[in-house]
């Protein structure tokens, strides 16, 4: 009898994980199928959700169209540029804050916590009348100088960083292995979890980023993969939802192919930094 | 090898004052405990000697050199703390081999000293795993390892055997000891357990409140403790404490507890003469304490009747807690003692071996020898 509840409550389990996983995926299914699909089979009156005969045509088209290789590259530029400075940054700060004593180092700290505080579309209009005076608006650095210093990321790290233990410090500055050094050789190795995890987190935040790049940058030269899609949908292809859907499904798979990847990583970095994506 | 000085030496952290007035001479390979009570300032005084802790005012010197501006890595000394302090992402051996390294030994020496620390350690089969893979005796193990690797001048130990288990703790004690033969270099152990200051120091520094109480052999600090603190504090079960007044009585002195009087041995007189009619405090220690049945002879006179408490057998001996008059002794008695719970007992003491201290903190022993 034990055993018979034990299945049917499996059994249970499985069948909402499936139909919550079975809506989640529907639509980006509904876009690979429709990016494959010949505009005449898009409006049927029984839907086709297996494109036949498949219509790879459309990725052409959009090529063609839209330069969004390009958009792929700035993309790709902006995302590890930010995670690239980040990393540095938050991790020095981090050190500072959670190793060094310093006059005021609680004053300061609360002040990067500040920034965690403040909604970050509160800090556009200065961010942007800055980047205008130093004459960087439509370039890649306008959209990553903003997020160069990441307060939630330097919070991380200082807490990952706090709870490596004294006596490990002191065994490292007796090994001859202070400062910088024992930063490098013993707090980031072990401090590697969190940096993943917000690594994950900084490339998906600001993969997805939309309004921000779309204030500081107005040519297709500089413009990333979100943007590109957004003027895409205004301008290009009025109302062709199979360019529209290959378009979409370019953007989208780069995150998707990551996420597939590092699924477990994901998860973790979620897990750890509390907060969902 | 080397010699460790350390004079007038003091600490403080902000208002407190963890090490007052510090002057301590270790000699060249001598095995130095630092023992006390937690927060007496023993690990701070370690901590000075490494380098990790600035002292407020004195000179520290390792050798001839005075190394108070010296930072911890040029000072010749290993450190083995009590969390082992292992790096986890690193295995046994490049946890063993990082300090070398980073002072750019070559490869090969590198590769010797570590095979050869690990032989006398005898972690060979260990080398490759990660600290996690470790029980703690191993890791202790790996942790002196890696002070050993470096050939040190001074090794320091900060309660290197705290977070072990009582039968590990015993066989890790012997095995320093023998580390300490073996190598025959300045050891500075800093611990609060007296067992591992008795068994394995060759000098012990008593101390309490940042202050040094009794620095001496172990046996000496044991015999001539120099006063109540150190007493108390050094040997088990602690010593027995009575307040008393000293009666002169037909030409001999007696111990007048209260409840008892016991005679005090001809050959003391001369020493606690100036004592008598005054209040002191006497001291005696379990072991010297007998059951009468098992006394020797000559300290058969010296019975007290005692109502018994609580019995301990531990199987070599029985420990008794007593009810001696308003006082509570512990006595170390014969295994063939055999008495129960609430039972009288006749006590013998061996007063050869007892101690007079003065009434009035600090409770200075008053000397009876030469």
């Amino acid at each position: 009898m034990k055993f018979n509840w034990k299945l049917r409550n499996r059994l249970g389990l499985h069948l909402i994980l499936m139909l919550v996983s079975l809506i989640t995926v529907a639509p980006y299914f509904w876009i690979l199928s429709t990016s494959l699909k010949f505009r005449t089979d898009v409006f049927t009156p029984t839907p086709k959700w297996i494109p036949w005969p498949i219509n790879f045509q459309n990725y052409l088209e959009v090529f063609q169209m839209a330069p969004f290789h390009l958009y792929l590259l700035n993309t790709i530029i902006v995302v590890t540029g930010i995670l690239g400075v980040q990393l540095v940054t938050i991790t020095l700060a981090a050190y500072v804050f959670s190793r060094r004593n310093f006059w005021g180092r609680e004053f300061f700290f609360f002040l990067f916590l500040i920034q965690m505080m403040i909604p970050i579309h509160a800090t556009f209009l200065p961010n942007f009348l800055t980047l205008k005076k130093f004459d960087l608006l439509n370039t890649r650095v306008a959209m990553m100088l903003p997020f160069f210093a990441s307060g939630y990321g330097t919070f991380l790290l200082r807490q990952a960083f706090r709870q490596i233990p004294r006596s490990l410090e002191d065994a490292a500055v007796i090994d001859g292995c202070g400062g910088l050094r024992f930063l490098w050789h013993v707090l980031i190795p072990l401090a590697r979890p969190t940096l993943v995890a917000f690594s994950i987190i900084s490339i998906v935040s600001h993969w997805n980023d939309y309004l921000w790049p779309l204030i500081v940058t107005d040519t297709p030269e500089v413009r990333t993969l979100t943007i590109g899609l957004g003027m895409f949908v205004q301008q290009e292809s009025g109302a062709d939802w199979t360019l529209l859907m290959a378009a979409t499904a370019f953007v989208t798979a780069p995150m998707l192919l990551f996420f597939l990847v590092l699924q477990r990583k994901f998860v973790e970095s979620f897990m750890l930094s509390g907060m969902k994506g | 090898m080397a010699r460790v000085v350390l004079q007038n030496v003091s600490k403080h952290f902000g208002t407190v004052q963890a090490v007052k007035d510090f002057h301590l001479t270790v000699e060249d390979k001598e095995f130095a405990i630092l023992v006390g009570p937690s927060g007496c300032g023993k690990s701070t005084a370690l901590r000075m000697i490494a380098g990790l802790e600035e002292p407020t005012t004195g000179t520290i010197s390792i050798g001839d050199q005075v190394v108070n501006d010296l930072p911890p890595k040029d000072r010749d000394i290993a450190m083995v703390f009590q969390e082992y302090a292992l790096y986890p992402h690193m295995s046994v051996y490049k946890n063993m081999a990082f300090g070398l390294k980073l002072r750019k030994f070559p490869k090969h020496e590198i590769d010797q000293r570590v095979k050869e620390a690990a032989e006398i350690l005898g972690i060979q089969e260990l080398l490759d795993r990660k600290p996690k893979q470790l029980s703690g005796g191993q890791r202790q193990r790996v942790a002196v390892g890696r002070a050993i690797v470096r050939k040190p001048a001074v090794f320091l130990f900060d309660e290197p055997l705290s977070n072990l288990d009582a039968k590990l703790r015993v066989q890790m004690r012997a095995e320093l000891s023998k580390l300490h033969d073996r190598l025959q270099t300045t050891m500075i152990y800093v611990t609060h357990d007296q067992v591992e200051a008795m068994t394995m120091g060759t000098k012990i520094v008593v101390m309490k409140d940042g202050l040094i109480q009794q620095v001496g052999p172990p046996l000496e600090v044991y015999n001539e403790p120099v006063n109540l603190f150190v007493a108390g504090f050094i040997g088990s079960p602690v010593m027995n404490f009575i307040p008393c007044r000293i009666l002169s009585k037909e030409g001999r002195l007696l111990i007048d507890a209260g409840s008892f009087q016991l005679p005090i041995p001809e050959k003391r007189t001369s020493y606690y003469h100036s004592l008598v009619d005054s209040e002191a405090i006497f001291g005696i220690r379990p072991n010297d304490i007998y059951d009468r049945a098992f006394a020797p002879e000559t300290i058969k006179g010296n019975a007290v009747r005692s109502v018994i408490d609580v019995i301990e057998p531990l199987g070599s001996e029985i420990h008794l807690n007593v009810t001696t008059g308003q006082h509570n002794l512990i006595a170390v008695v014969d295994v063939q003692t055999s008495y129960r719970v609430h039972q009288e007992i006749e006590l013998a003491f061996d007063l050869d071996r007892m101690h007079l201290f003065k009434k009035d903190p600090p409770h200075l022993r008053i000397k009876a020898e030469e």
